[in-house]
């Protein structure tokens, strides 16, 4: 939004706000608002009181829901989650490393228990929870006979992604460390296949774990950041970059 | 705290408990409140997969990050269906489930209308609420309706609708104020704040 709102035009958003009904300049301005101002807060509060009543419908949760939901939070003991904090650089092993970083990540989907005081690593657990269907999916390929495996470093040789290619062309791209690209961006997988920068997909602006499916021999992968909505062929210098092993 | 004493405690209580990793004070929420939950999201969504989803994670928060919640401000209730709402509305939004949208506005817009009443299930309030909703006027309802209900912004709103935006929002507003007010006067509600 080009100019600031002011304290009134910011009140007549609060109900659209309490109902997340506004696009998401307005819900920052009403937020950095909120922060200073307890009338606006409590207005907010009122309103979602209202709108919690609307919804008041007293069906049961849905059977077995309570069970996995327990299941995540039975999880091993925290300091487990300490992994992805520091993913360990420079894996010179290939199939070890993409393992440690699916491991990671699983950790986090699991635990997140690091995430109690830092929303952003919640986040990403929440994220990578939602993901535990794809990454058990790419933990059973990486074990599976003739997969390969190829890290993805970026220029400054760190590690930030591994994927898994199996024998029928699926694979997997596990994101371990990429920087989040702002909302007109997104990261866009390439193959090089037959000497040719194939696109297997886009992978949004915060990848974790990605399926795709290639065809043809793959030798390697790359991945740039492209503008939303994708690129026919790289604009730029891949972010990151890695050769395929042999199986 | 035992099992009969977490069936009685407070709400607020339980978020206590829950911040000691006592995860049956996380279950005895879950039994009040995932229902509704998963009822709000799936009402969205139309999914029941992706509401199941929406139901985990926001559970999942809870436990992880019990000091979000404020009971100073509102009920354990209402905070969870405004987490619910709002990382339902995300998903709604997201680029993936555009197509899905698209055709979900269609229907939507054909359709003559949510019907807000048949929303309230839980008889004790709902005679209330069915009044609060029924002082709207239908301009307002709708509106509502179709922001709460239906995921839209006021922005959209006001296109399905065909009125002006500032309309639309401000709408919004005096409607949740009104109904605030009708279940104020039935205590069900605190009373509003006054409009400065």
């Amino acid at each position: 939004m080009a100019t600031p709102l002011n304290h009134a035009a910011i009140e007549e958003l609060l109900g659209a706000y309490a109902l997340d009904a506004v696009d998401d300049d307005e819900r920052d301005a009403v937020e950095r608002h909120l922060a200073e101002c307890p009338r606006c807060r409590a207005e907010v509060t009122e309103h979602r009181e209202v709108a919690a009543l609307l919804a008041n419908a007293g069906l049961p949760a849905p059977d077995g829901l309570w069970d996995r939901l327990a299941g995540v939070l039975d999880a091993p003991p925290p300091q487990l989650a300490l992994a992805p904090v520091t993913p360990p650089r420079r894996r010179r092993r290939a199939v070890v490393g993409w393992a440690a970083a699916a491991v990671a990540a699983a950790v986090v989907a699991v635990l997140g228990v690091t995430a109690i005081t830092q929303g952003r690593r919640l986040d990403h657990a929440l994220q990578a929870l939602r993901q535990n269907g794809l990454l058990r999916a790419a933990l059973a390929a990486s074990t599976s006979t003739g997969a390969r495996h190829a890290e993805l470093a970026s220029p400054d040789g760190r590690v930030l992604a591994s994927a898994v290619l199996l024998r029928d062309g699926t694979g997997f791209l596990v994101r371990d460390d990429l920087t989040p690209l702002p909302a007109d961006r997104t990261y866009q997988l390439w193959g090089i296949i037959g000497g040719d920068k194939i696109s297997l997909g886009l992978l949004g602006r915060h990848p974790g774990v990605v399926a795709f499916r290639a065809a043809g021999d793959v030798a390697g992968f790359a991945v740039t950041a492209e503008r939303a909505g994708g690129a026919v062929a790289p604009t730029g210098t891949p972010v990151i970059a890695g050769a395929v092993r042999s199986a | 705290m035992d099992l009969r004493d977490l069936r009685e405690a407070s709400d607020a209580a339980l978020v206590v408990a829950i911040g000691r990793w006592r995860q049956e004070a996380l279950a005895e929420a879950y039994r009040r409140h995932a229902g509704a939950v998963f009822a709000l999201s799936r009402r969205l969504l139309r999914d029941a997969a992706l509401a199941e989803e929406v139901v985990q994670e926001v559970f999942l928060r809870l436990w992880h990050a019990p000091d979000r919640f404020d009971p100073e401000r509102g009920s354990l209730r209402s905070y969870l269906l405004a987490q619910t709402h709002g990382r339902t509305v995300d998903l709604l939004r997201s680029e993936t489930s555009r197509r899905q949208r698209e055709e979900r506005d269609a229907r939507a817009t054909a359709e003559a209308g949510y019907d807000l009443e048949h929303e309230v299930l839980d008889l004790s309030v709902a005679e209330h609420v069915r009044h609060a909703v029924a002082q709207l006027t239908s301009d307002e309802r709708r509106a509502i309706e179709l922001a709460y209900f239906g995921g839209h912004t006021y922005r959209e709103v006001a296109a399905l609708l065909d009125q002006p935006e500032g309309t639309v929002k401000s709408r919004i507003r005096a409607g949740l104020r009104r109904m605030r007010t009708t279940l104020a006067d039935v205590g069900i509600a605190g009373a509003p704040w006054p409009l400065r």
